[in-house]
């Protein structure tokens, strides 16, 4: 990683390179910005690197850019390069083949809540201790919901690829069907209970590099959608909104409930729209940026039992 | 009293097909109940997802989308990428617990003014079946 | 005062007959101050709530006035909250950002009525902090897990029982006559002294932030703005969980011929914080807005009340989406240099 990030430095392929480096947090790194071959020898790569870079792509327009991706976050760089959000050519892929991301409340709820002062990221998981206690976690206990069923950890686009190609997961939406399978009741209930948390920082909205709407529809108020108090039901509002408006974009990265400060359960949302997606049309966001967009087209013959009347 | 009113529906009908349909069944004099509130919108491939939701939010308890059949559209395909998208949403109102029922989708032409009057009839029977719609999405009234 | 554990149920239940009681819970993973339910006893781990008690005294939504038009003119109403409320188990850092707040809210040339009814009603029983975290500097921002700044009472867990230190006539009359109470002897209040010694051992090194103000005077165009809110992706859980942030908005929200003027909370790191009906955005990208951000806490918080809007609760660094550390944006900017 290192390297490759130096050697494109130093030959001036580019002139930032926008990995990780080690955050300030046990459990944490942090989007890093290396513009000179010393930072990049800051750079690092490994289960913890929760946040989708893609992101940050779209605020720099001079620069050219080395980008580094997990096997998901190239598919939402394919998601806005079918969108004409990106030019190909100014971005350099460093690319890096991914077996899952850890989920840093599932190590919190593993340790009992107890502070975690300290950790390090094994061949198989990471080791966490803090005051009176030191546990050795394996990286399947506490994945993300969405790296589960993972069939894409090598990135489907890149330059520069660091490290060997991983096996596909297989796909796993058990999660989204046992949901399907409870009681209307129980889901909107289900529902209730997270939208209630949420405090509308849109922290979901501003990590997902597939939103990058000028102006949101949560700002706008001309119409004015949803009151900008966070009750359940704007909240519920919003988080309908969003999902929808990634219906057929989303590629599962996950960023979002991660960034979410109050845990809300976002991936819920979004794969069922997945899921959906596939199903419904066999379609599947971010592998090909010459594939047509899933909402803006149709098939003759789509499913329509659903009319009304026949 | 909240309990037992009666329904309301709201109803984005396109403007080339089904709210002529509409018309043409109040000037044939069919009977059909008085719920549906229409909103005429230029084609179903105008609606957007968030006009559902604003419906269901300001009070009404089931929503109609209907336009052209397949094929007649004005815009050619507008019908056709609505049903592809209403699909998706539906599934996606229903995953979050809003009722089946509570949204639908239909073809009416503009000389189907008797499909008109019997949907019409149809839908507020579902309506009444369903309830009134106390959802989360419903704003609380009040401070 | 003295209280056993075993007697505090008690006591909350008898507060329930005037007051209602908010204490900080955890429930699935997510914390945060909830009403306490008569008869349910109580169940009190003197959390890092993840969301401050801020908006118990300043609520992320709440109506101002509402209106209705009316054939004979307009029907107009205020809406206070007079809700008595008592505050339990709250944290010396949190109770230090409500005396931040009140700066804002209850200064002399505008009083702010709204919250100003809420505060009056308000009781505040603090708890110590036994066990700072790693995350928390309170005491590089003149707290201290013993901070009894704001606070009506606060209560020091000694295992099977509280001592009580009574801080103000709000706090004395909360628990004056109540059997629940004995009088502390010299004996607990050395506990207490040491351990508030073994907490502050707990704290980290203090960050030296003396010569903080004097930099940000000075750098307003320096370069180290350009690097250093460069991860920040510009939302609002920095803003959203400071128990210090005050800005809001006022929005309305009309329904036919009635509505409502909401005040709702709002963060400079959003675009529309700032932007012009014109469509001119003087803050335009995420380093002005970051900076502003800084800027207000520690710069012109200081200019206008002499302290630091930071109490050093340390939630914007656990929650932060890219580890936006703000300890490590004040040692860069003091130091001058980006990392």
């Amino acid at each position: 990683m290192r390297q490759a990030a130096r050697r494109l430095l130093e030959e001036n392929t580019v002139n930032l390179v926008i990995g990780y480096a080690w955050g300030t947090l046990p459990l944490r790194t942090a989007p890093f910005f290396a513009r000179t071959p010393a930072e990049a020898d800051r750079l690092v790569y490994n289960s913890l690197c929760e946040n989708n870079l893609v992101k940050y792509l779209l605020r720099y327009s001079k620069e050219k850019l080395g980008l580094v991706v997990k096997g998901c976050d190239a598919r939402s760089l394919v998601v806005l390069l079918r969108e004409n959000q990106v030019q190909r050519d100014r971005v350099h892929i460093i690319g890096v083949p991914c077996t899952g991301v850890i989920d840093r409340r599932k190590v919190m709820e593993l340790v009992d809540g107890q502070e975690v002062t300290g950790a390090e990221v094994t061949v198989e998981g990471i080791v966490v201790r803090g005051e009176g206690f030191e546990k050795d976690i394996k990286t399947d206990e506490v994945l993300c919901v969405s790296c589960r069923g993972c069939k894409y950890g090598t990135p489907v686009l890149y330059d520069t690829l660091v490290g060997e190609e991983v096996r596909a997961r297989e796909e796993n939406f058990g999660d989204i069907r046992a949901f399907e399978a409870l009681p209307p009741s129980e889901r909107e209930a289900y529902f209730a209970q997270e939208m209630a948390k949420c405090i509308r920082c849109y922290a979901c909205r501003n990590v997902c590099p597939l939103c990058y709407c000028t102006e949101c529809f949560v700002d706008s108020s001309r119409p004015q959608w949803l009151s900008r108090r966070p009750a359940t039901a704007d909240n519920f509002f919003f988080h309908l909104g969003r999902a929808y408006h990634l219906a057929g974009r989303c590629v599962d990265c996950g960023a979002c409930a991660r960034a979410c400060p109050v845990g809300v359960d976002l991936m819920k949302l979004n794969r069922k729209l997945i899921k959906d997606a596939k199903d419904l049309f066999g379609y599947e966001a971010g592998l090909d940026p010459g594939q047509p967009s899933l909402l803006s087209t149709f098939d003759p013959n789509d499913p329509e039992r659903f009319i009304l009347g026949g | 009293m909240a309990e037992d009113r009666e329904p309301r529906i709201v109803g984005f009908l396109c403007n080339w097909c089904s709210y002529a349909a509409a018309d043409l069944a109040g000037m044939s004099r069919f009977h059909y109940p008085p719920h549906l509130c229409a909103i005429r919108v230029p084609c179903t491939g105008r609606m957007n997802p968030l006009f559902v939701m604003s419906a269901l939010r300001r009070g009404a308890d089931a929503v109609l989308i209907a336009g052209c059949h397949p094929g007649d559209c004005h815009y050619v395909s507008g019908n056709l990428t609505a049903r592809r998208r209403f699909s998706v949403f539906r599934s996606l109102l229903e995953f979050a617990g809003v009722e089946e029922g509570r949204l639908n989708l239909t073809w009416i032409s503009a000389a189907e003014g008797k499909r008109f009057a019997s949907l019409s009839t149809q839908l507020t029977q579902r309506a009444k079946e369903l309830g009134p719609y106390k959802g989360m999405l419903r704003k609380r009234i009040g401070v | 005062m003295i209280i056993r554990k075993a007697a505090v149920a008690k006591f909350l239940d008898g507060l329930l007959k005037e007051y209602a009681v908010y204490i900080p819970r955890r429930r699935e993973g997510y914390s945060e101050y909830t009403p306490l339910d008569p008869g349910s006893g109580y169940f009190w781990q003197g959390l890092n709530t993840q969301k401050p008690p801020k908006e118990l005294l300043f609520p992320h939504g709440e109506t101002l006035y509402s209106y209705r038009l009316r054939s004979d003119g307009v029907e107009l109403r205020t809406h206070f909250d007079e809700e008595k409320r008592v505050l339990f188990g709250i944290r010396p850092c949190d109770a230090k950002g409500f005396c931040y707040l009140d700066r804002v809210f209850t200064r002399q040339d505008y009083q702010d009525v709204y919250y100003q009814t809420r505060r009056n009603n308000t009781v505040l029983i603090g708890l110590a902090c036994l066990a700072p975290t790693t995350t928390c500097f309170c005491t590089s921002l003149g707290g201290g897990p013993f901070d009894t700044e704001g606070l009506d009472l606060l209560w020091v867990d000694l295992g099977e029982r509280y001592a009580v230190r009574v801080l103000a006539p709000k706090g004395e009359a909360l628990i004056k006559g109540r059997p629940e109470f004995v009088p502390a002897g010299e004996a607990d209040w050395q506990a207490v002294r040491e351990l508030e010694g073994g907490a502050l051992g707990k704290m980290a090194p203090v960050l030296d932030l003396s010569g903080l103000k004097k930099r940000l005077d000075e750098n307003y165009s320096d370069s180290v703005w350009d690097r250093v809110f460069e991860k920040c992706i510009g939302c609002a859980a920095c803003t959203y969980l400071c128990p210090t942030c005050h800005c809001f908005d006022l929005s309305y929200e009309v329904e036919g011929s009635q509505g409502l003027c909401v005040r709702t909370w709002d963060s400079c790191a959003f675009p529309l914080f700032t932007l012009h009906a014109s469509g001119h955005n003087p803050r335009p990208t995420g380093k002005e807005r970051f900076r502003q951000r800084v800027m207000h806490k520690f710069r012109y918080f200081v200019e206008n009340w002499g302290v630091m809007s930071c109490v050093g609760c340390g939630r914007c660094i656990i929650h932060c989406p890219v580890n936006l550390d703000i300890r490590d944006v004040l040692r860069q900017i003091i130091a001058g240099v980006s990392a």
